[in-house]
């Protein structure tokens, strides 16, 4: 036999944003624990595990106008249906085709969304490393009307319970941008640590976000401020010694958040501050050249 | 709204089945096995990590562990047997046992319904991207090399493959 999964009692299946904020309300109106399925791979195996119950299921399956991603002169907005798989081979986005690239397994790619890894919001998810580094915006819909804000100020304040996520809203891309993650396998497992650099040649900013070493993903804020002095902007390269120094003052600012995530085998604090600098180093040295003494020499 | 008890119809392999007296937090995988005796999906790690529960789900590889039962009413879902008699499935299955690529057997389905499905929308897949499209189904006997020859083999014999030019031959010896 497999595991059963939770006493869920109620489910529903809006089609649409208005029909969903609305049935989200009639299945809290009984004081249910309601929990909010879009893609369904982390709540299915939760509900199965017990590590979250629900009365009501709310399934945005059938919700089509979540499933959009569009392009406007400055911004890009992705629907909270939109799987990681419908974001691969995105050419305008080329940071957040390669994180949802990097995700889960093909399975997990089809099936999981965008708008499942905010309201999930696991510590080192790919996507929502990402998106830290970003500046994404969070749009929701509740009975209060549409909301839209700042991606730290969403997970700062959980998803009011009368709300649902129907879009993020990032910049267009204005340089290179990278993601690189290690996990206890390449696939299919979740990131111990991930890195996001976003680098915006047009305004010369530098933009970093680790996973993994805090409960949500955290800003390197000393290191990018560090890295956007450094940068030569006229040919988007980087000295070699700035890279390791950028490394280094990752580690200093990873290893000051607390509180400290679970120590399981093989992924002690120690493991993941320093982690965390390799591959801050490695994602800066992928956006920026890095060059020599000797090549500067000119 | 579905309440608990009420039962519900799925779309397993061009048959609709009723679906009675499962809990409506129950997993598609559950719900197969354990409902409707569909045993070819099989039930490993149930964190969608494994594959062993691979189906398609409206035609995109999914893990049916991470799917919700009663959220797949209204959804097409093919096991390994509704992937057809004829054509590519029937080729992967007889080129996995031509090819020695079943040990124990318990990833086969799971890998035959991933293997079908890369090779209808990649047909000409490399070596890295076929490691890449599996790597969600785990092989515990590390049966991968089998595996990888009986996927190559399939393409040769369907002529999925490029035609290559051939090298050009240099007189031997002197």
């Amino acid at each position: 036999m497999t595991v059963a999964g939770g006493a869920a009692s109620r489910m529903f299946r809006p089609r649409g944003v208005g029909e969903a904020v609305e049935m989200l309300a009639v299945a809290r109106e009984s004081g249910d624990v309601v929990a909010l399925l879009s893609g369904g791979t982390d709540l299915v195996p939760a509900l199965r595990s017990g590590e979250r119950v629900a009365d009501a299921v709310v399934a945005l399956r059938r919700v089509l106008e979540l499933r959009v991603r569009g392009a406007g002169a400055d911004s890009l907005t992705i629907g909270a249906g939109v799987t990681y798989t419908d974001l691969v081979g995105w050419s305008l986005a080329p940071g957040l085709a390669r994180a949802a690239r990097v995700v889960g397994s093909a399975q997990i790619r089809n099936t999981g969304t965008v708008g499942g890894a905010l309201g999930s919001a696991r510590p080192a998810g790919d996507l929502l490393t990402y998106l830290t580094a970003a500046d994404a915006e969070v749009l929701t819909a509740s009975p209060r009307g549409l909301r839209r804000r700042p991606l730290e100020r969403f997970l700062a304040d959980p998803l009011a319970a009368d709300s649902l996520i129907t879009a993020v809203r990032l910049a267009r891309p204005g340089g290179p941008q990278v993601y690189v993650k290690i996990g206890g396998r390449q696939a299919a497992y979740p990131a111990i640590v991930s890195c996001a650099l976003v680098v915006d040649r047009v305004r010369h900013r530098v933009a970093c976000a680790i996973g993994g070493v805090g409960h949500l993903p955290a800003r390197m804020g000393g290191a990018e401020s560090y890295a956007v002095g450094e940068v030569d902007w006229t040919t988007g390269t980087i000295p070699a010694p700035a890279v390791r120094r950028f490394g280094d003052l990752v580690v200093e600012a990873v290893a000051g958040i607390g509180p400290a995530l679970p120590v399981r085998p093989g992924e002690s604090a120690d493991y993941r501050w320093h982690a965390a600098g390799v591959l801050a180093g490695r994602a800066l040295a992928r956006c920026l050249h890095p060059r020599t003494d000797r090549d500067g020499a000119s | 709204m579905t309440a608990a008890g009420e039962s519900y119809q799925l779309n397993i392999d061009g048959f609709t089945r009723a679906v009675v007296g499962a809990g409506l937090g129950d997993s598609l995988l559950t719900v197969l096995r354990d409902t409707l005796g569909v045993t070819s999906v099989k039930d490993a790690c149930e964190q969608g990590r494994c594959g062993a529960c691979s189906v398609l789900l409206d035609g995109r590889l999914a893990a049916s562990c991470t799917v919700l039962a009663a959220d797949a009413d209204g959804a097409r879902v093919v096991t390994v047997a509704g992937l057809g008699a004829v054509g590519l499935a029937r080729a992967v299955r007889a080129m996995f046992l031509a090819e020695g690529a079943v040990q124990c057997g318990f990833c086969t389905p799971g890998f035959v319904v991933a293997v079908t499905d890369l090779l209808t929308r990649r047909p000409d897949a490399d070596d890295e991207e076929i490691r890449e499209a599996l790597a969600g189904n785990i092989c515990r006997c590390t049966g991968y090399g089998r595996i990888l020859a009986a996927i190559r083999a399939v393409q040769r014999e369907r002529g999925m493959l490029p035609a290559r030019r051939e090298p050009p031959t240099h007189p031997v010896g002197g």
